[in-house]
């Protein structure tokens, strides 16, 4: 029987990801990739970190399988989950129905004849065979789903089959403050035998549906452009705007991001890059700003 | 010169400086369809073929293979650009994993135009994929 080891990641993910070189000297340099680093979602469903080199340590380089997830937190969303995937853990049977679990943020919708959000495996069936687990299943949109990390899953999966070799995998959702939808998934697998020859990737996957605006704090959504009414003063408080129609920016003169005020983001600056802006997104990327990753003024 | 190469289901090739995949009966229909032929690589994919290599195969190993091939001789390629080498290219055996994975460098011949045309297409179970296709194209 399958051993289930809970874990506790702190809030550690809230803040930042620590990206650690782990090539088969586990010498190389540490990087410590904020989210205010990540670009905006473009057209790519992922996005590599630290040249694509994981986090794993030479301690987690074993030949024993083992999988666990982390307790819900007190908002009821899901923390990391982390695997040494071997043959022995990879399904047998076919799926059963996940339809039971409600994971945080789950309001969801169709449009053009296709639900937007999947329930979305952290560790995927294919890997270790997991149903039903609310410690395993996100509210993620079809496109995180299908585009951005099946393929990796899909890689992860046929190496372990032809090789019967183990990978360390690990994902973790990335949440912006008490939002309940998670803006992305952070992926990094690592083959153990052959010590990353056959797998080793590290990538931030967005948790995006061109077309579609999501509200990150609810799991609601509208079709771009088709955004709901909102009363004056929550819009001011939210998203920075003034009642000419300017908006309030924090600009970090050292990194050259802005974001909207109530970005967490701004409050890891430092006070001394940090600086307030009221006026047009258009001026302050023609003055070589882009915005935020995070909160996408 | 002939190119075997395996692609996804994006005619990507290689992720991180890594192939997207492998699979040993797909290697043992490929040695086994030789017939005699030289077989060219690199280092990197010797790797995955060196436990399975009967005695009777010409193999050739060089990192600059693509230039030394002859006429008629097998090239396994994998991540490498194939365009340089057109003019030499006889034939293109593609192997599609009929899988998506994910990809930074892709296939950089447009096998779907012309000069090239569809020659050969074949289906076959493979070890750890359910159902591999061998396409041949010529020029």
């Amino acid at each position: 029987m399958r051993s289930h080891l809970r874990i506790l990641f702190p809030a550690l993910l809230l803040c930042c990801i620590v990206l650690v070189g782990c090539t088969p000297s586990f010498q190389s340099q540490t990087v410590y990739a904020t989210l205010e680093d990540l670009p905006a979602y473009s057209d790519s469903p992922y996005v590599v970190l630290n040249d694509n080199q994981p986090d794993f340590s030479q301690e987690d380089m074993s030949t024993d399988s083992f999988e666990s997830y982390s307790p819900l937190d007190l908002l009821g969303r899901c923390g990391t989950a982390f695997a040494n995937i071997g043959a022995d853990l990879m399904p047998t049977e076919d799926r059963e129905s996940i339809s039971s679990v409600t994971p945080s943020g789950w309001i969801n919708k169709e449009y053009d004849g296709q639900y937007l959000y999947n329930r979305c495996h952290l560790i995927g069936y294919q890997l270790t065979g997991e149903n039903a687990n609310e410690e395993n299943l996100i509210t993620g949109t079809r496109y995180m789903n299908v585009e951005g990390m099946l393929p990796f899953e899909n890689m992860v999966a046929d190496y372990i089959q032809e090789t019967g070799n183990h990978v360390l995998y690990r994902v973790t959702p990335i949440f912006e403050g008490s939002e309940l939808v998670a803006r992305g998934v952070q992926m990094e697998a690592l083959s153990v035998e052959d010590e990353g020859e056959g797998i080793c990737f590290n990538v931030y996957v967005y948790n995006v549906q061109p077309g579609i605006t999501i509200d990150y704090a609810t799991g609601d959504s509208w079709e771009d452009g088709d955004a709901p009414e909102y009363d004056a003063d929550d819009s001011a408080t939210s998203t920075g705007n003034t009642s000419n129609g300017e908006t309030t920016y924090i600009l970090n003169t050292s990194s050259h991001k802005f974001h909207y005020p109530d970005c967490s983001g701004v409050a890891s600056m430092s006070e001394s890059n940090k600086e307030t802006y009221t006026g047009s997104r258009e001026d302050l990327i023609a003055q070589g700003y882009e915005p935020c990753g995070q909160c996408n003024p | 010169m002939i190119i075997i190469q395996c692609v996804d289901n994006r005619n990507g090739t290689f992720f991180n400086r890594r192939r997207q995949s492998q699979d040993r009966l797909l290697r043992s229909r490929i040695l086994s369809e030789l017939h005699g032929r030289r077989l060219w690589m690199n280092a990197y994919s010797l790797r995955q073929f060196q436990t399975e290599l009967p005695l009777e195969v010409r193999l050739s190993v060089d990192e600059d293979f693509l230039t030394k091939a002859g006429i008629g001789e097998v090239c396994f390629v994998e991540g490498l650009p194939l365009l340089p080498w057109l003019d030499r290219i006889e034939q293109v055996i593609l192997y599609r994993w009929n899988r998506d994975y994910p990809a930074d460098t892709y296939l950089d011949l447009a096998l779907d135009a012309p000069p090239w045309s569809l020659a050969a297409r074949e289906d076959f179970p493979g070890f750890s994929h359910p159902m591999l296709t061998k396409e041949v194209y010529i020029p």
